[in-house]
């Protein structure tokens, strides 16, 4: 889209010289350069006609292409990858024991009311995941920070004098510290967090850094060790950002990049040759 | 006689005091694999974490009898750890009464006299956490127990960096600074320890795990030569067998590409060559598969790629199922790296390590990117070490250190961190919970002791 000369008697409007514009056509020719080379890179405009189209990006027939069907698809293939094979092995019945002890029939059921009910139970990990992530929507915090305040209240035995440091020790939930430096699980004499071995470490990994960001504080590293555990959901790994390079599609019959795409399910295949044995035998699964 | 003993002491409801527990065995329950072992042994028994069952024996085989296993043919497999956390506990128990029988690999196990530490991943919801718990004092009567995080306890194995002739550091020492790489059936865990303490904030996880990539190279395998899709034993075998991450994907690609069809006229080039056969095991003869250079004048015969071939001496010679693997070699473990191939929305597990450093404040960074140790089954993987310590080298700023290293024994090595922990029994007198302290306080007061909340 190369402005040419203006056409019209504008008087307000004057097109200055510059060492860029020219005597130019309606029409500009852009290279595509080394779209043809890359395979890998080629995969949404094999030819030069779709290359053509795409110089702006993908068109809008192609950004249909990407449509809500497929992405049940994609969806459904990759539950399927997750899966255990469980649906015919959870029924998979564990061998009694042949001339187990007398109380075998009780002890599979559980000694406990509460083993009876979790051997009993046919809870999947998916339910588990639910049920906490309700009970974080609901009450707002995690299981694990909730006092015990609904279970049995015992009538505490310790004297006043001492119940005071109890509740101090349990609300605040990092121990007392004495020393300045809290003691982790295991504390070492020789080796505990002292302010001398991090600045050890320092030494030894950044040699030679000149500019070396401020080691964290004592309150900062004791607040990220202390720091309460992500749930499930928040460890995830996160998807990368979107200016990275967009997925790389694959031949669904060979396994080579993906050059063609199949008009009607949105499949990549790579040739005329995988193709024809997609159009085949593959195809049909999406209208079936 | 001791054991009938315990048995009756198990039943009781308040257990009278006990003698102090004699013994600590150390359990780290994988979706795969049980590593178990008492904190006094050497090495641990790695037992598949698993009830299967193989129609054509009509035999139900828990755990260790596996390995009498003949023919694992359409081996229906229950595995009681899903996604990592114990979920099915009636396959559990049935795994672990087979484990601590009397004839069992650990040559019986009495729970009332032994202190149990038991793994867990990262990010367990509540109610898994509180079955493992109620089940071990309820159900199997342990005297003693420890909820530990399973990475963190890589922290107490003996560090990969140094050379083996260093004299290892005096038991229940944590290495400093460690990022620990999980590598597992079910997913990856990237978890930053700082002297055996999990910094939260950084842990990160990636859904993508050695089941994962099984399931993808049963797919690629049912659609590109015979239907697999009720091997998974097979399946994973050659996943074992045959599966590397490639270091360059795109040359690896163009190297096993099979232009459309006709007979390979592109040879690969010397002796490096990727596409291999795989010998299928018919369990009679054969009982596990196993590659070998690939040989197009076998294959010839039948496109689809299963060749039955008869070698030169016919009579006496056992028929050979032969499997061309090509690109399939290479394209499973690439998801480990790119998941958006498939398209799930997560960044590779390079990506994973830089978010969790992200999370780290920035002087630290540095001392974990020089410690990065590699663990679990999938990071037997050839090349992957090896793939992640380049692509780290390329995406952190220049002149910073890279230290990526796989463990000595990468399925075992948070059990040996955990057994080596439980070697210097005052600290782990500090965090074990026993059966007294569980009947008294209950369930949830031992939940937050183990996710480090209120002090003794």
């Amino acid at each position: 889209m190369a402005t040419g000369p203006l056409r019209f008697c504008t008087p307000h409007i004057d097109e200055l010289p510059t060492t860029g514009s020219r005597q130019a056509p309606g029409f500009a020719w852009v290279a595509v350069s080394g779209a043809q080379d890359d395979p890998a890179k080629n995969w949404g405009t094999s030819n030069r006609k779709r290359a053509r189209a795409s110089l702006n990006g993908p068109t809008e027939q192609q950004k249909e292409a990407l449509s809500a069907r497929q992405q049940r698809e994609v969806e459904r293939k990759i539950r399927d990858l997750n899966s255990d094979n469980s649906k015919n092995a959870s029924e998979l019945a564990i061998p009694k024991k042949e001339g187990g002890a007398g109380a075998s029939g009780a002890v599979r059921a559980g000694k406990t009311p509460n083993t009876k009910k979790i051997l009993g139970s046919g809870k999947t990990f998916a339910h588990y995941l639910d049920d906490e992530e309700a009970e974080i929507a609901r009450t707002g915090r995690r299981d694990v920070d909730v006092e015990v305040s609904t279970g049995v209240q015992r009538p505490s035995k310790t004297p006043i004098a001492r119940r005071k440091t109890r509740e101090d020790s349990s609300v605040s939930g990092s121990p007392a510290p004495v020393t300045p430096m809290a003691p982790p699980p295991w504390p070492r004499t020789a080796q505990a967090l002292s302010y001398g071995e991090i600045t050890n470490l320092d030494d030894v990994d950044d040699e030679g850094e000149d500019a070396v960001p401020p080691l964290p504080s004592e309150a900062q590293l004791e607040a990220l060790l202390n720091a309460p555990p992500l749930t499930y959901g928040q460890a995830r790994s996160r998807p990368p950002s979107s200016s990275a390079a967009p997925p790389r599609r694959f031949c669904e019959t060979c396994g080579y990049w993906g050059r063609v795409r199949c008009m009607k399910c949105g499949a990549m295949t790579c040739s005329v040759t995988c193709k024809d044995d997609h159009d085949q035998f593959k195809c049909l699964k999406m209208y079936a | 006689m001791a054991r009938q003993k315990a048995h009756s002491l198990i039943n009781a409801p308040a257990p009278a005091p006990a003698a102090p527990p004699t013994a600590t065995l150390i359990l780290d329950a994988g979706a795969h694999t049980l590593k178990a072992g008492f904190s006094t042994a050497g090495t641990c028994h790695i037992i598949p974490n698993c009830l299967a069952r193989s129609d054509r024996d009509r035999r139900t085989y828990i755990a260790a009898d596996l390995a009498s296993c003949r023919d694992f043919g359409e081996l229906a497999v229950r595995r009681p750890v899903e996604r990592g956390y114990i979920v099915d506990w009636s396959g559990e128990k049935a795994v672990w009464e087979h484990v601590f029988a009397a004839g069992g690999v650990l040559g019986g196990v009495v729970a009332a006299e032994t202190t149990l530490v038991l793994t867990e991943q990262p990010g367990a919801p509540a109610g898994t956490a509180r079955m493992s718990d109620e089940m071990v004092f309820e159900e199997f009567g342990f005297a003693g127990y420890y909820r530990a995080l399973g990475p963190a306890l890589n922290a107490y194995a003996p560090s990969p960096f140094l050379p083996s002739t260093a004299p290892p550091p005096p038991p229940g020492t944590p290495l400093e600074c460690l990022l620990v790489v999980d590598a597992g059936h079910s997913h990856t865990t990237v978890t930053p320890l700082y002297h055996g303490r999990p910094l939260h904030p950084a842990c990160r996880r990636l859904d993508i795990g050695g089941k994962l990539l099984t399931n993808h190279l049963k797919q690629l395998l049912s659609a590109r030569t015979f239907d697999v899709h009720k091997e998974v034993w097979l399946v994973n075998e050659i996943k074992e067998d045959a599966c590397f991450v490639s270091q360059h994907f795109a040359r690896d690609l163009e190297r096993t590409w099979k232009h459309n069809g006709s007979p390979r006229t592109k040879v690969d080039d010397g002796g490096d060559s990727i596409v291999q056969d795989y010998i299928l095991p018919d369990y009679e003869t054969i009982t596990r598969g196993f590659t070998r250079p690939h040989d197009p004048t076998l294959t010839a015969r039948n496109r689809l790629g299963l060749g039955l071939a008869t070698t030169s001496t016919p009579a006496t010679a056992p028929k050979e199922h032969i499997l061309t693997l090509g690109n399939e070699r290479f394209v499973p473990p690439e998801l480990l790296f790119t998941p958006s191939d498939i398209g799930i929305p997560s960044a590779g597990l390079t990506g994973t390590v830089l978010q969790s450093l992200a999370a780290l404040p920035a002087s630290l960074r540095p001392a974990f990117l020089a410690n990065i140790v590699v663990v679990g089954g999938t990071a037997l993987l050839p090349g992957l070490v090896e793939r992640l310590r380049a692509e780290l080298r390329a995406r952190v700023e220049e002149g910073t250190e890279v230290r990526v290293a796989r463990a000595g024994d990468a399925v075992g090595n948070c059990w040996l961190g955990g057994a080596r922990m439980a070697r210097d029994g005052g600290g782990l007198g500090r965090v074990v919970v026993t059966r007294g302290e569980y009947f008294e306080h209950g369930e949830g007061w031992v939940r937050r002791r183990f996710a480090g909340k209120g002090v003794r």
